[in-house]
């Protein structure tokens, strides 16, 4: 069995498919996108193809300003995972448009994690592929 | 609802050794665990017309049956979710019995997941199925491992709760306790102490690895049959009182993390309450529980989703001695998934059935009703037995 691969869908994340294209592209341009349902105005993080409370299927790209508040997070250290050096924050977050965003916080030090704490998103590349992680405001 | 509570019971089982190297094909120890279950039950292989387990187990079915001499095999189901199933083919079997599509279902767990291949590693995540595409967009964010993904519903446990590290450590102390004096546990003769699991080494913190389940090869397997059938053979039926499925809207696999209350809890109370209306019992008439211990502090939120303690008292509940043989709730008395082995929760079911027919080695005196779990923070499933 054999997949095709896209060449085209305006960016490398190494498994998505036409849910989630919208959200890597973004990282592209160095944006923060979730969707926005065109009918009802709900907004929704995790993609899905339809509005859990109006069923509609149409929906607009929708920015996220980057800034949140830690609602929970995981320190990982084993095993080593490809792109991060251990241990390394992640993070996830109550987004200050109601939201929640998972998101990586290397580059921060594991003790200045906590909950409650307000961050916000800066973008970075993870070899080939577009990136974002949270950091202390 | 065409009720199908304590019309089925497990009639017998079998498991092979549980080990780090087996030595042996994966299908050879389910064909061995199935035999042994058979051999149990004392029903002939060529009487097997239904076969049920849970994906990444990598046996099909007619393949086992193949190997057993099976003649007609009428039934065959594989539940999603990995181990958040290990209880579902028990509702399978059930429910195919009940209906009269089969009359003797072998449900079957049997893998290499240590010797072969490693459990519990990064979830490289080709093609893009609906799950992967998640795992994948979580992955990005360096969440790859199922520790990872507990540990982060953990985290938010602990700061609602107050439940530390320490309380994860009384679960721990007690599951190799238990393992320490049950000769088929992998850490047979190997107790642990609050220190021990205080110096064990982070994983993905606030899991460290005495939180963790082993990873094992060993095969289980488990025969039912009717409650009339079962009466008539060598083993004290098991009756199934009950047994469902739980995925309420919002759940993810290992990533609910999108819903008011991320602790791996919603499931589990999903599953709860489906048991509970099945059977007509409740937490109370449960003497004794196997709860999925994919990583041991998850049983914090799992004694609360099942009812057997308030929200935020579980860790008050374990400290108290509750846990212990001679408390209100005796609590995987095998030695659990960190103790004895990691069967995906299938072992645990063996051991329910060794409790309830009084076979066990750490004996819960006089027990006669019992829940068992599959693993929480994902679709999960659960069973309550019991015996007359």
């Amino acid at each position: 069995m054999s997949y095709n691969v896209e060449n085209d869908r305006g960016h490398n994340a190494p498994c998505s498919n036409r849910d989630f294209d919208f959200f890597y592209r973004g990282l592209v341009d160095q944006r923060l996108l979730v969707q926005k349902c065109s009918d009802c105005g709900t907004l929704r993080s995790l993609p899905s193809p339809c509005c859990p409370h109006c069923r509609s299927f149409d929906w607009q790209e929708y920015p996220l300003s980057g800034k949140g508040v830690i609602h929970s997070y995981v320190i990982h250290y084993h095993p080593p995972l490809p792109g991060f050096t251990s241990p390394h924050p992640v993070v996830l977050a109550d987004m200050e448009e109601g939201v929640r965003i998972l998101a990586a916080m290397d580059g921060t030090p594991p003790e200045s994690v906590t909950i409650g704490t307000a961050v916000t998103t800066e973008f970075v590349r993870r070899g080939d592929v577009a990136g974002l992680r949270f950091r202390l405001v | 609802m065409n009720n199908f509570s304590s019309k089925t019971a497990i009639a017998g089982y079998g498991a092979t050794e549980f080990s780090k190297n087996s030595g042996r094909s994966e299908l050879r120890l389910a064909v061995e665990a199935t035999l042994a279950a058979l051999a149990d039950a004392g029903i002939d292989p060529g009487e097997v017309d239904g076969m049920s387990s849970f994906v990444m187990d990598n046996n099909s079915e007619q393949e086992i049956f193949r190997a057993i001499g099976g003649k007609d095999l009428k039934f065959f189901s594989r539940i999603g979710q990995g181990g958040g199933a290990s209880c579902a083919p028990l509702q399978q079997a059930a429910m195919a019995i009940a209906c009269g599509v089969a009359k003797v279902v072998v449900c079957y767990r049997a893998m290499n997941e240590r010797s072969e291949y490693r459990f519990g590693t990064p979830m490289h995540s080709l093609p893009p199925t609906s799950d992967n595409v998640i795992f994948a967009y979580h992955g990005a964010a360096g969440l790859m491992t199922p520790a990872a993904m507990i540990a982060l519903m953990m985290r938010r446990y602990m700061h609602e709760t107050g439940a530390t590290s320490l309380d994860f450590a009384n679960y721990a102390v007690t599951a190799r306790k238990f393992a320490a004096t049950n000769p088929n546990a992998f850490f047979y003769g190997k107790p642990i102490t609050i220190a021990d699991h205080q110096a064990s080494r982070m994983i993905a913190d606030p899991l460290r690895l005495l939180d963790c389940c082993q990873e094992s090869d060993g095969g289980v397997a488990i025969v039912v049959t009717s409650a009339e059938r079962a009466r008539d053979l060598r083993q004290k039926p098991v009756y199934i009182r009950a047994a469902a499925q739980g995925s309420p809207g919002g759940s993810v696999s290992l990533g609910g993390f999108y819903r008011d209350d991320i602790s791996p809890r919603d499931e589990s109370a999903a599953a709860a309450r489906q048991l509970y209306a099945q059977s007509g019992l409740g937490p109370k008439d449960i003497q004794a529980a196997i709860l999925y211990d994919h990583f041991g502090p998850s049983i914090l939120p799992s004694l609360e989703a099942y009812g057997f303690c308030a929200r935020g008292e579980a860790k008050d509940f374990i400290k108290n001695g509750n846990i212990e043989i001679g408390g209100t709730l005796p609590l995987n008395m095998h030695g659990g998934q960190l103790g004895e082995a990691y069967i995906h929760g299938v072992n645990g079911i063996t051991e329910a059935v060794r409790q309830l027919r009084g076979q066990a080695v750490n004996q819960v005196p006089g027990v006669k009703t019992m829940l068992v779990t599959g693993g929480s923070g994902l679709p999960t499933s659960a069973a309550i037995l019991g015996v007359e």
